[in-house]
């Protein structure tokens, strides 16, 4: 209903009490592309009334027209932040509806690429945590570190932020001359930047106030209301989509996922914090163990599915990422789902999260869930 | 892994199950309109603590809405769909708010882009588009580029 | 220091800090950032190039095309159109519905058109994003 509306009855159900409507978002630097109404009472939030939308292009009905090739270019636009996973998600679903297998080579190329994407993309978060609780700093140097990835990005498949680069049947280049020593230097580079990080953001003092003990949950209501990836492990429950249903080159990398116990906003960073580590140690052993061949089985792009369906979850950085495709036996797919993580976290947690809360603490919780708004609308 | 969960369901609702598909890690069912709560509620008490998402497509040569449920175990690490098949004419079914309270937004979500009715649910306001008058959009037979020239470019 | 904490930490496995440090003045550690060369460059006077691969712009090889159609078919966004110049068939790319994906240089049967590094293309009116044949083969401009 539109906003006309929602202030008549507001005024007509609390004559007595009245609350404040105070509007988060689109446009302020705490919310990303996000809408919010929160009915406060004084410095207290009462409930939050989220309108979503901003960023709904209709990508479940737009991929109905397109062969699986061009939804390959498409499916990258749905989380910017974090483009490897709608790749590989999607990817992934086709050649699981059509039964075949991508090359050994293309698989470890995938997996390389897609940690490369989970680091961009904490990276980009710690940036933009940081803005949101007023610490410029953090910002700024996390835009410039995210620079050395994104060049990464274009050196190994000419584009930088839509890299369109998985298709079903493997990877459409190999990586060039040289890229194993240029990954290699960045992977050094951050890890001593890590060290920054941490003397900034996760050891200041300022910032384990405005996040210790703020936004908990705990286990069971965390699985109820939907959270998957770093917002579930903070709470404690030890689920990881590439351990628990492994794909690509996944079972050849040895990693742990990071859990803590807590539940709190402090938690779930220190969580994508931890991965972030894993990640880089990830990607440093499947550089080194990367077997030679072929990276792509051309004829899947334009193939066609047989007549059924077919269902594919990955953990992107903020969470499980699910494909549902259903075929109808031509080239196009008939439907196409996409779950995205930041759907439950945005629209299930993070009304319930707030409630109760001070109105400065909703963006310190709203980023410490780390929502995507292109997520969320799709 | 999977074969003890589905030979359960097998034996606790014999006449409800049409069809079962079920592998190593994962398995998919197709369950009549009527029992599918009752079966929704017996799976959530045998670790499908997770609702991963509630998906809705449309077949509309055989006049029929399908309504899919994907579940995950965290404590016995197995995925499962379940699936119902409704009518296409005035779309209804029962809500699962009181099983998974995350289910409330994805109800909201298949209201709108489908036109179900999700009795139970407490919002079903509109949830991405704003004064919406024609049919539910994702709708197979709602026709996106017609009404994109109707609407911007004046029918040309 | 918080006990709860530190029995976080024991419980959790950590994996790169033995103990919790929490400070005010850890921070201030930045301002030696004040002395090194910055992250920045100077645009324009500096810029980034673009590797040699880079998705740019297209061009094309006006006696290897053939007028197949293929780049017309494959491209996501319908924005090639199939036109006739000099009495043969050539495409005609407009730049604005293009996503630069490379899908029209990957499927061209005779490898005419190709991706340049070209990325700083802007206009003032929408009429001169659409490259014909002519200005995609830099024959004119």
């Amino acid at each position: 209903m539109g906003e006309n509306e929602l202030e008549e009855n507001v005024l007509e159900k609390e004559i007595f009490f009245p609350t404040m409507l105070v509007p988060f978002g689109p446009q302020h630097p705490a919310s990303g592309h996000f809408h919010a109404m929160l009915k406060c009472d004084g410095e207290q939030v009462v409930e939050l009334i989220p309108y979503p939308g901003y960023l709904h292009r209709g990508f479940e009905k737009l991929m109905e027209y397109r062969l699986h090739v061009q939804n390959s270019m498409l499916v990258d636009r749905i989380c910017v932040l974090d483009p490897f996973a709608n790749e590989m998600g999607y990817a992934n679903v086709v050649e699981k509806a059509v039964g075949v297998e991508a090359p050994e080579k293309g698989k470890f190329i995938r997996t390389i690429m897609a940690e490369l994407g989970r680091i961009l993309s904490h990276i980009t978060w710690i940036g933009v945590l940081s803005m949101a609780l007023g610490l410029d700093s953090g910002t700024r140097i996390a835009w410039g570190d995210r620079e050395k990835i994104i060049r990464l990005n274009e050196i190994a498949t000419g584009g930088r932020i839509y890299p369109c680069f998985f298709v079903p049947g493997g990877v459409r280049r190999g990586f060039p001359e040289g890229f194993k020593e240029k990954a290699l230097k960045v992977l050094d580079y951050l890890e001593k930047q890590l060290n920054l990080y941490d003397n900034l953001v996760f050891q200041n003092k300022t910032v384990h106030v405005r996040l210790e003990r703020v936004g908990v949950f705990d286990s069971k209501e965390a699985a109820a209301l939907g959270a998957t990836g770093p917002n579930l492990r903070a709470c404690g429950i030890d689920t990881d989509v590439r351990r628990d249903e492994p794909y690509d080159a996944y079972p050849e990398a040895d990693f742990k996922a990071v859990t803590m116990k807590e539940g709190d906003g402090y938690a779930r960073a220190l969580c994508r914090r931890g991965e972030i580590s894993e990640s880089i140690s990830m990607v440093r052993q499947l550089l080194e163990k990367m077997p030679r061949g072929k990276i792509r089985i051309k004829e899947l792009a334009l193939a066609k599915a047989p007549v059924g369906d077919a269902h594919f979850c990955c953990e992107s950085a903020r969470g499980e990422l699910c494909f549902y495709m259903v075929s109808d036996g031509t080239n196009k797919p008939y439907r196409v789902k996409v779950r995205g993580p930041s759907f439950s976290h945005t629209l299930s947690e993070f009304p319930y999260l707030v409630r109760g809360a001070s109105i400065a603490d909703v963006p310190a919780i709203y980023w410490s869930l780390d929502p995507c708004p292109s997520d969320m609308d799709r | 892994m999977s074969e003890e969960i589905t030979s359960s369901l097998k034996s606790n609702f014999p006449a409800s199950i049409t069809g079962i598909v079920s592998e190593d890690k994962n398995f998919s069912l197709t369950a009549k309109k009527e029992e599918f709560c009752e079966m929704l509620s017996w799976l959530k008490d045998s670790g499908f603590d997770h609702l991963s998402d509630v998906t809705c497509v449309d077949f509309i040569e055989e006049k029929e809405f399908e309504v899919i449920y994907h579940l995950w175990s965290h404590t016995r690490k197995l995925r499962g769909a379940v699936k119902v098949r409704i009518p296409r004419e005035s779309p209804s079914i029962r809500s699962v708010v009181d099983l998974w309270a995350g289910a409330q937004i994805h109800e909201r979500e298949n209201h709108e882009m489908f036109g179900i009715n999700f009795d139970g649910n407490p919002n079903l306001s509109p949830l991405f588009l704003e004064d919406w008058e024609e049919i539910p959009p994702f709708r197979k037979d709602f026709n996106s580029r017609e009404y994109v020239k109707k609407k911007y470019y004046g029918g040309e | 220091m918080y006990p709860q904490y530190i029995g976080a930490w024991i419980l959790a496995h950590p994996i790169w800090i033995g103990e919790q440090n929490m400070s005010i003045s850890k921070p201030f550690s930045i301002v030696k950032h004040l002395f090194k060369k910055p992250m920045t460059l100077a645009f324009p006077f500096e810029a980034l190039e673009p590797v040699t691969d880079y998705r740019g712009r297209q061009v094309l090889d006006l006696e290897r095309c053939v007028g197949c159609g293929t780049c017309a078919w494959i491209c996501p966004n319908e924005a090639i159109e199939i036109v006739e110049y000099n009495g043969r068939k050539y495409p005609k790319i407009h730049l604005g519905k293009c996503c630069f994906c490379g899908l029209c240089a990957e499927y061209c049967p005779s490898e005419a058109l190709k991706m340049t590094a070209e990325a700083m293309i802007s206009m003032f009116n929408k009429a001169e994003a659409v490259y014909g044949p002519d200005k995609l083969s830099g024959k004119a401009k």
